[in-house]
């Protein structure tokens, strides 16, 4: 079924906000994510459409309340604990 | 070998899979036209499914008129979909 993230045409979001000189990362944390993702997709972890199929697996109302990177931080945990590479705590 | 050439009419199937797919829902049942193929590249859904070696296809991008998707707007729409999201539409029009 469609999910949380299928939004393309869909009113009521508000107007996307252009910000002037933005930098890639707003946080040294979200940098941290960007490449611990790549280096999971190098090393065949798994593969980059997984880990697309992993942020839109995320609840709605999870997804819709998560910044842009805390959606990735999500579902590369959703992904290494289904591999049995990330344990609680 | 494409099966779709440049200029034809297709329209999208009106899929609505369960996983992953890069097929925007609001092109779905929508008839664009093929502006070229981008060469063959591993199915996305099969892909993010797990599947071990993935099919491959050829990707094209097709274009739609702004007005057949949302009712309103003068330009074009361009997406590009892998050849067994889309169907061609016959000659009548069906």
């Amino acid at each position: 079924m469609s999910r949380v993230n299928d939004v393309g045409g869909q009113s009521g979001f508000g107007a996307l906000e252009i910000e002037a000189d933005e930098p890639p990362f707003h946080a040294d944390w979200e940098a941290r994510v960007f490449a611990l993702n790549s280096v999971l997709v190098r090393n065949g972890v798994y593969r980059l459409d997984e880990f697309r199929d992993a942020v839109e697996r995320m609840a709605p109302q999870e997804y819709l309340a998560a910044s842009y990177y805390e959606r990735w931080l999500h579902a590369i945990e959703t992904l290494l604990a289904e591999r049995g590479l990330l344990g609680d705590g | 070998m494409a099966e779709f050439r440049a200029g034809e009419r297709v329209r999208v199937r009106a899929v609505d899979p369960v996983g992953h797919t890069r097929v925007p829902r609001y092109v779905r049942g929508h008839r664009g036209r093929i502006v070229e193929c981008q060469g063959r590249w591993a199915l996305a859904d099969e892909c993010a499914a797990g599947v071990a070696e993935p099919r491959t296809e050829p990707v094209y991008t097709v274009a739609f008129a702004a007005a057949d998707l949302w009712g309103e707007g003068g330009h074009e729409v361009t997406v590009d979909l892998w050849e067994s999201y889309i169907e061609r539409v016959q000659e009548d029009g069906a």
